[in-house]
């Protein structure tokens, strides 16, 4: 007893701990990301090749999920709806984002100020973003309406009418992620050495000329992270639709993860659902796994 | 090209006074290193030149033209920077180009003119490479190149061989200065390295705590320094100062007479002197007690391999001694300093050279 509690206490110490130390630190983090990132994933993947009846999985039809995907009029329009939001929402995101961290560049009285308040919206737990932006759009009591009333109008029609939807849902992302851009870009813009610069100003070029010459190309790199960042992010975009829309009017607003949603919890298609998540992550990798190629071979040429 | 002149230029950075009434005329096609520690506004005050920084007060021309409210690019100048300020995303060749490019030069004569300067910095190889792909001195021909391409009214040059290791440096200096002489061009340059301003420049303008301390030829600046901060700034080893008072038959130097002749031993009595100021070089190793040298004792020996440096420890104050290659001695052996008080300079309490040593180089002054 006492001999093999000895020989257990030596076989932890020296280079026997040494050895085991660091597989021991990593355990918890592993079984983390093994139990919330790799087995759900795994499941998923499994889910995907099966059909489901009243969400109970009822038997292996390998990829025929998939292939159902493609001649699902409601995925394509779907899709189409997302991509639609996510090049519009990104690119204006992504202007509006350069633009305001170019002017917060500069050094004046209440900077600080101006650069904490403008990521506030950034930081608001999407939900309630939607909710107030309900509060917003809504067209009984909404303050547009409200606005609209005071000045003689009649009520404004935002989540009533497809297009109005769109726009308003665009716009909400706008406002809320706009911040992350403008901070990535000004982080990128403050990195930037600054005698470039001042060679270029010595050397002839106005302010429209050392942006389209040093800062554009400079920032070309930071600019394409943003973007592939957001535009991952902006693919999965779900609570502020959710809140907002539920996807209506119609399918206007729509976006693949709400009818995934839809498709999984509504219509029990658990199998269905899992294939269209797969077939979106795959596509979604790619599209950024290209976004980084594309960027590489621009930066070596 | 044009001259450049500096009018009271003063600049603060909130409280902080960095250039007090700066006043600089750089005649035409002259070289001039503005010298000093770092702290001292040599950097502002090419800046303000520049048009980078703006000046609290006070006024630059270049040529006749009063430049102090334009833009950098309504100057006519060109800048080589510290660290080289390439444009990154652009080939050597548009790095070059630029200054031409902006200003609407055709793409013929573009092309001949960078082809022209790239061959005389022999860099025409590297003209498709982007500036990451050079070393340290190609990057540096490049700024040199970008910066010659036009004919500006006069080049600035901050601090543009610090970035280099000791060897480049060297050849650099050389290089550049052959390039400029060869240009005749109006040029600015800041330095730290009073090698680099003595060996390059036509002019040497000493800076210290944002004020102009003395302008004068490299050669005038070592030998008659205007004050102690000149005199022990430029040299190395710094000039020894001990300190000194006018006595009956000579200058006092602890309990040694310096003997000097009458007109300059007047001068020293009129100015008040407090300091002797010696070059390492004009001092050597002399027995102990040996009349007319000041007797001390072997701080540290230093052998350089041509020379050899001697620090001796004097009544007043060490001072180096250049010795000869062959000199030996032991730490704390009494030794004597000798020297010819000829080449001598004197302070007074103010810390301005009073009396001047007598020969300068061989020309009488």
């Amino acid at each position: 007893m006492h001999g093999a509690a000895q020989a257990r206490k030596y076989r932890l110490q020296g280079a026997g701990l040494d050895l085991a130390l660091p597989y021991l630190m990593l355990a918890p983090g592993l079984t983390i990301v093994l139990g919330v990132l790799v087995y759900p994933l795994w499941d998923g993947l499994r889910a995907s090749t099966k059909a489901y009846r009243y969400g109970s999985p009822v038997g292996d039809i390998g990829l025929q999920n998939y292939v159902r995907l493609w001649s699902d009029v409601q995925f394509l329009n779907s899709l189409w709806v997302t991509v639609k939001f996510v090049a519009l929402s990104v690119s204006f995101e992504a202007v509006l984002g350069f633009a305001l961290a170019l002017f917060c560049l500069r050094e004046f009285q209440g900077i600080r100020l101006l650069r904490t308040v403008l990521i506030i919206p950034m930081v608001v737990t999407p939900v309630v973003v939607a909710i107030v932006f309900r509060l917003i759009y809504a067209s009984d009591a909404g303050m547009l309406t409200a606005l609209s009333q005071a000045m003689g109008g009649g009520a404004v029609q935002i989540l009533g009418n497809p297009v109005n939807a769109f726009v308003g849902l665009v716009v909400l992302d706008v406002w809320e992620w706009t911040p992350l851009m403008f901070l990535i870009l000004l982080a990128g813009l403050q990195s930037l050495p600054h005698e470039p610069f001042e060679a270029a100003r010595v050397d002839g070029a106005g302010a429209w000329r050392v942006f389209a010459d040093l800062t554009f190309p400079m920032m070309r790199p930071v600019l394409a992270v943003a973007i592939v960042l957001r535009t991952i992010d902006a693919f999965g975009t779900f609570d502020q639709v959710f809140v907002l829309t539920r996807g209506g009017p119609g399918e206007a607003t729509r976006l693949i993860s709400i009818y995934g949603y839809d498709t999984a919890f509504k219509f029990q298609q658990t199998g269905y659902a899992a294939a269209l998540f797969v077939t979106i992550g795959l596509v979604v990798l790619a599209l950024a796994f290209s976004a980084i190629r594309l960027l590489r071979r621009v930066d070596a040429s | 090209m044009s001259s450049v002149l500096y009018k009271n230029v003063v600049k603060n950075f909130g409280a902080l006074n960095v250039l007090r009434s700066l006043d600089l005329a750089v005649p035409d096609h002259k070289f001039l290193a503005l010298l000093g520690p770092s702290g001292c506004g040599k950097t502002t005050a090419l800046r303000v030149l520049a048009g980078l920084d703006m000046p609290t007060s006070g006024k630059v021309f270049i040529g006749e033209r009063d430049v102090t409210r334009l833009q950098p690019r309504d100057r006519d100048i060109a800048m080589v920077f510290q660290s080289y300020a390439l444009y990154p995303q652009m080939t050597v060749a548009e790095n070059i180009g630029y200054p031409l490019w902006i200003r609407g030069t055709p793409e013929a004569g573009r092309k001949a003119k960078i082809g022209e300067v790239a061959a005389i910095l022999e860099i025409g190889h590297l003209l498709d490479r982007r500036p990451r792909q050079l070393s340290g001195g190609q990057r540096q021909r490049v700024a040199l190149a970008r910066a010659i391409v036009r004919d500006p009214a006069a080049f600035l040059m901050d601090e543009p061989l610090s970035n280099l290791d000791a060897r480049l440096r060297l050849t650099m200096r050389g290089e550049i200065k052959r390039l400029c002489q060869r240009l005749s061009a109006t040029t600015i340059y800041v330095t730290h390295d009073q090698v680099e301003a003595l060996t390059m420049a036509d002019l040497v303008a000493v800076m210290h705590g944002g004020e102009l301390q003395q302008m004068a030829p490299p050669i005038d600046i070592y030998d008659r320094p205007a004050n102690r901060f000149v005199a022990t700034f430029v040299g190395n080893p710094p000039m020894n100062i001990l300190p000194a008072a006018p006595g009956e038959q000579g200058v006092m130097v602890g309990r040694n007479i310096v003997p000097l002749e009458q007109t300059r031993l007047a001068a020293c009595r009129q100015a008040g002197i407090v300091e002797i100021g010696l070059r390492p070089e004009d001092c050597g190793v002399a027995q102990p007690g040996e009349p007319g040298a000041l007797p001390g004792e072997i701080y540290v020996v230093e052998p350089m391999g041509n020379e050899t440096l001697v620090n001796v420890c004097l009544e007043g104050g060490n001072v180096s001694v250049r010795a000869g290659r062959d000199f030996r001695g032991a730490v704390g052996e009494s030794i004597g300093v000798a020297f010819d008080p000829a080449n001598a300079c004197f302070f007074n309490a103010a810390g301005l050279t009073a009396v001047h040593r007598v020969n300068s180089n061989g020309r009488d002054k």
